[in-house]
């Protein structure tokens, strides 16, 4: 059972969940031929962003995202 | 006497089907872009037009045999995003359709095949056939595959503003895009529209 609540399940391949200490993180499927997924924990920032715009800013960080997988060293694979 | 036998064999044949007859030649296929709703032709048309005088027809010919596409999966992500949403189609979906990358069946299954050590894929060899890197291909995946004229699908050169592209920063990138329908590694790849979930077949890659 998942301490974390789904969000957000979009069919872009992404989705965001809040986690037992209210923190949001995004799960990302990224590649081509070969898809995996990654997860990227939002910041202080994103997390303001997402809380005035919704899904519009969700999808732009996700599409942000799967241009860039390590997005800056802050994705994590998801095994 | 000669004459009579001759018509008497020519009535046999005639009457049991046995005449001989030209050898069945498959039909061919439609042009992929007939498959297309006028967005994606659109995009298709450019595409073609860019890579002239290389084609999507050129590509699909030379470079996917029985016209059979496969891709792989994290299964992770397969249970999160197919199984447990009951996608009807594969890839990432917009208004405008749903994005797949795909590459050439037989490319995929012998990476697959030649990576297997001991019941379980070698993510090092899987990620060295296919260019990737090999976190690309650790633990359970699932290979799906699809054959392109049974299902009727929508193919085109893949193009930089489909879903899911990754943008390549540097040369030394090998999971990035770049456009003429190979990946950075060399694969030939194809963009699919709207593939079919229940017209795929999905195999377990321990």
């Amino acid at each position: 059972m998942s301490d974390e609540e789904v969000l957000l399940q979009s069919p872009l391949l992404y989705r965001l969940l809040r986690d037992r200490s209210g923190a949001l993180l995004m799960e990302v499927v990224v590649g081509g031929i070969a898809m995996s997924m990654v997860r990227v924990r939002l910041n202080a920032e994103e997390t303001a962003a997402y809380a005035r715009e919704g899904q519009a800013f969700a999808d732009r960080l996700a599409k942000a995202i799967m241009a860039d997988p390590p997005f800056g060293g802050r994705a994590v694979d998801v095994p | 006497m000669k004459n009579a036998v001759a018509v008497a064999l020519l009535c046999v044949l005639v009457t049991s089907g046995c005449v001989p007859t030209r050898a069945a030649i498959p039909p061919t296929p439609a042009p992929l872009v007939e498959r297309c709703d006028a967005t994606q032709a659109q995009l298709s048309v450019e595409a073609d037009q860019r890579a002239s005088p290389w084609s999507i027809e050129k590509h699909v010919a030379r470079n996917f045999p029985g016209r059979h596409v496969s891709w792989l999966m994290k299964d992770s992500a397969y249970q999160t995003f197919v199984v447990q949403t009951n996608a009807k189609n594969f890839g990432r979906c917009n208004d405008t359709g749903c994005y797949l990358f795909a590459a050439p069946t037989t490319v995929i299954q012998r990476a697959v095949q030649e990576s297997m050590k001991d019941g379980k894929h070698d993510p090092e060899v899987l990620g060295k056939a296919l260019g990737l890197p090999a976190k690309n291909f650790e633990g359970t995946l699932r290979m799906m595959t699809l054959d392109l004229d049974a299902t009727g699908v929508c193919v085109r050169l893949p193009v930089e503003s489909d879903p899911g592209v990754w943008k390549c920063t540097t040369p030394e990138e090998t999971d990035c895009f770049k456009f003429g329908g190979y990946t950075s590694g060399g694969v030939p790849e194809v963009m699919v529209l709207n593939a079919p979930v229940a017209q795929a077949r999905v195999e377990e890659v321990p």
